[in-house]
């Protein structure tokens, strides 16, 4: 450290290890995006017809709309390090409420929704404040709301499945396929939008991930850390009561036992997603591509003959080989980077 | 006092070499059976690694070390000393008698653990030291600061130890359970055990101990009956005779305009405090590690509830119970002491690092950032303060410890500060990036801010401070300016004002 002084006044010579970097860079960012268009090829080449179909198409993305913004939701107080397990049931709770509100009460679709939307506002609410203000773990309290809705949700159908007769065509119709564009995919878009320039462009998707990383030293640089906590919860209860809503127009039926198993795929597409785009953190084009990646995988191995319960294998092996493969990139990552600072201690 | 005619532990010439520098350079230490015997020496000096051979952690270079007359080498073998370190180790959810277990072992019965021997074998430890056990079913967070030290001590004897070692046991110790705690290390003297005692308050030496050995830079300088040695005598032996550290800033002779004024403050168990910091001066806030004069710092800047009294930025009255946000924005910055806990976010850019509260700059949560101008003034603040690497996309756990600090004093650019309170700005961080924060302090204090440096290194206050406070016992106990402000006096002020008063002997 003696010769400290002489290293500070040259310059730092960066450009010997600096394609190594670029390389491991480019891998660690945009790895999922690699995957993706490699299943597209080989699940292409393998059923040229039948994979590109606009039939096959629109029903991954219809399909997969419903998993895509509720994994949007857990994204926002992932981001935060606050789980949102309640994000399934709430799910399902939305889902029964539309149609049932339709089809008992006989109010009309947009009176419902708005309901419906008002509630998981009261709802996020109540997970922030237990999170926040009486300090409970998040995978605890949400885990008790969840179930709490999870009760409402059979209370509310007597545990029966609400067939969904009579359904005015402005309801169904939300989820259409209107000149070749499946709408659920334009809701996911529209939302995708709205939450990624919030995450990346405005400064409270800014302190929702310093909230994430440092949690002591968001308050100590003056963040209001109850205030971003509470919302980041009320923006997850709103996104996964919308995705029941589309859920609901899609299957044109409440069946109470409908949500929970949206959950672990919704935090597969965040969780993943945090391996690519902004690595080591949830984001919102690394959670999109993570959806499609498993979703167009599961179809492709699918179309190959594959039975059903592949599916569970192949989204498990994902998970598991590509968070370990981030976790490489990002050592590489390092090792590189710290090489090419000279003289640093 | 026992009279074996052999030394419980006799360390003769002991050397131990890092790299360049001679950590330990050929030191002899005797200790007998029943003494207590303080190691005293400034950072740095080579106490740490004199322990951490003891405990077999290192080993030395040259030197033999005997136990009894029996020669030991701790790092190949197991010895019969106890260590007691200055956080203890102790599990505060877990019992009393749990936390003894961890040491000692979990007795069992019939292969499983047996509860009752667990308690009884924590009753008998205290026991056997003639000390009135707690219940061993509490917990050990619901013992006094003391409770526990002695817990500590009473843990590490369980195992036969003929030896402790006490690294700064009194640190974190309120006056009135530092003199239980001396009380309870009287009577193991009594019961024959020797005591090696690190310190750096001097006062609670005297009156307790029966030797002391000075150590300074890796080198003996003097062992000797604490009846022969004065706190005086003590500190130059410390610090050598040549050692005249003064500040290197200019003496002002005039009185800056007041930025910072507190009246009567009360934190915690600091107070009544009053002191001044005004524009374009760089004010030390000194005490002993554990002395709690960081939470004076803490709740100027709001992360510290204040109980009583006034703070006034400017002519503004700054009320108690202001959010950090709003004082933030009135101009007080605070660069936390623990860098990686409250400072540092993993896995974001230095970017994100320089700029947390983009909303405090942007002017509200939904007005977006204007990427181009954080991105100038990112690159501006790297190049200022010659942070490596230059390149603000990197993520800031690939920095070293001194560059990060730089970006964490950095981020305060921004937000248009006044008053930067730093706690122990330069702590393990190399020579070089010392140098640039200490600019950067001064740079600041040269544009009319105040910096408040709170901090325990001395060293560090004497030669970067106009001016300096020490605190002792929740007071400012001096305040010392110009020539009197040297390292000899910061050290002599600090210690004397620590005395937790060992004489009810």
């Amino acid at each position: 450290m003696s010769n400290s002084t002489l290293q500070r006044s040259a310059p730092a010579p960066s450009a010997p290890r600096a394609s190594s970097v670029t390389v491991s860079n480019l891998l660690a960012n945009y790895g999922l995006l690699f995957v993706f268009l490699l299943i597209m090829l080989v699940f292409g080449l393998l059923r040229p017809s039948s994979f590109f179909s606009a039939t096959n198409l629109n029903a991954i993305l219809v399909s997969q709309s419903v998993t895509a913004i509720l994994a949007l939701a857990a994204m926002v107080p992932l981001a935060t390090k606050q789980f949102d397990l309640s994000i399934g049931y709430h799910l399902g709770m939305a889902q029964v409420l539309i149609v049932g509100l339709q089809v008992t009460q006989g109010l009309g679709w947009p009176l419902a929704a708005a309901l419906i939307l008002l509630a998981s506002l009261v709802v996020g609410f109540v997970n922030g404040l237990l999170v926040t203000f009486f300090r409970i773990d998040s995978f605890i309290a949400t885990m008790g709301t969840g179930t709490l809705l999870y009760g409402v949700t059979n209370w509310y159908t007597n545990g029966e499945q609400i067939v969904g007769m009579s359904l005015p065509d402005s309801f169904t119709g939300l989820t259409q396929i209107v000149h070749g564009v499946p709408l659920p995919a334009v809701y996911v878009a529209i939302i995708a939008v709205a939450l990624w320039v919030a995450t990346e462009r405005l400064p409270v998707g800014r302190n929702l991930y310093v909230i994430g990383a440092n949690v002591r030293a968001a308050e100590l640089t003056g963040i209001n850390v109850r205030r971003h906590v509470m919302g980041a919860f009320v923006v997850a209860g709103l996104l996964s009561s919308f995705a029941g809503i589309v859920l609901g127009s899609i299957l044109q039926t409440g069946t109470p036992s409908v949500g929970p198993e949206y959950l672990l795929p919704a935090f597969a597409g965040s969780l993943l997603g945090a391996t690519s785009i902004k690595p080591g953190r949830v984001n919102v084009i690394g959670t999109l591509l993570s959806v499609l990646v498993l979703a167009f995988s599961f179809s492709g191995v699918q179309q190959l003959g594959a039975p059903f319960y592949v599916q569970f294998f192949f989204n498990g092996a994902i998970l598991i080989v590509a968070v370990g493969l981030s976790v490489y990139a990002a050592q590489r990552r390092q090792r590189a980077a710290t090489a090419a600072k000279p003289g640093a201690s | 006092m026992a009279t074996d005619a052999r030394p419980a532990i006799e360390i003769r010439s002991l050397t131990k070499r890092f790299l360049s520098t001679l950590a330990l350079d050929g030191v002899d230490l005797t200790i007998m059976p029943g003494e207590i015997h303080a190691l005293v020496g400034e950072n740095g000096a080579g106490k740490s690694t004199l322990i951490k051979i003891l405990a077999g952690l290192y080993q030395p270079d040259a030197g033999e070390i005997f136990m009894s007359g029996r020669q030991v080498h701790p790092n190949s073998e197991s010895v019969p000393i106890a260590f007691v370190h200055q956080d203890l180790g102790l599990v505060d959810e877990l019992s009393i008698g749990e936390n003894v277990a961890l040491v000692a072992g979990f007795p069992r019965s019939g292969g499983l653990i047996s509860w009752n021997k667990v308690w009884r074998q924590a009753e008998q430890i205290y026991g056997a030291m003639a000390l009135d056990p707690p219940d061993p079913r509490a917990p050990v967070g619901s013992l006094s600061a003391a409770g526990k030290a002695i817990l500590g001590i009473v843990r590490a004897l369980s195992r036969d130890a003929r030896v402790v070692v006490l690294d700064e046991p009194t640190a974190s110790l309120p006056g009135p359970d530092a003199l239980h705690l001396f009380e309870v290390l009287r009577r193991l003297r009594a019961s024959g055990t020797s005591i090696l005692y690190v310190s750096h308050r001097l006062n609670e030496l005297f009156g307790l101990v029966d030797r002391v050995t000075v150590l300074r830079d890796g080198r003996l300088v003097r062992s000797c009956d604490i009846g022969d040695a004065t706190p005086e005598s003590i500190i130059r032996d410390m610090l050598g005779r040549d050692l005249e550290l003064h500040h290197q800033s200019a003496a002002s002779t005039r009185a800056p305009a007041p930025l910072l004024e507190v009246e009567n403050l009360f934190a915690g168990d600091q107070g009544p405090l009053s002191f001044a910091v005004g524009k374009g001066e760089v004010v030390g806030l000194v005490g002993l590690r554990g002395a709690g004069h960081e939470a004076i710092g803490r709740t100027i800047f709001g992360a510290h509830p204040q109980t009583g009294g006034t703070i006034r930025l400017g002519p503004d009255l700054v009320p108690a119970g202001l959010p950090i946000g709003e004082r933030i924005r009135k101009g007080i910055a605070l660069l936390a002491g623990d860098r990686l806990g409250e400072s540092a976010l993993s896995g974001m850019s230095l970017r994100e690092n320089l700029f947390p509260n983009a909303s405090a700059l942007a002017g509200g949560s939904f007005t977006p950032i204007d990427g181009r101008r954080e991105a100038q003034e990112a690159s501006d603040v790297l190049d200022r303060f010659d942070v490596r690497p230059r390149n603000w996309t990197a993520l800031i756990d690939w920095l070293s410890g001194g560059n990060q600090q730089k970006v964490f004093v950095g981020r305060w650019l921004a937000t248009g500060a006044r008053l930067f309170i730093m706690e122990e700005p330069t702590a393990g961080v190399d020579i070089g990036a010392k140098g640039v924060i200490h600019r950067m302090l001064r740079d600041l204090a040269a544009d009319g801010a105040g910096v408040l440096v709170v901090s325990s290194d001395f060293e560090e206050v004497a030669t970067l401070c106009d001016r300096a406070l020490v605190v002792g016992r929740g007071m400012i106990t001096a305040d010392l300016a110009g020539p009197a402000l040297t390292l000899e006096s910061l050290l002599t002020r600090s210690s004397m004002a620590a005395e937790p008063v060992a004489q009810a002997h």
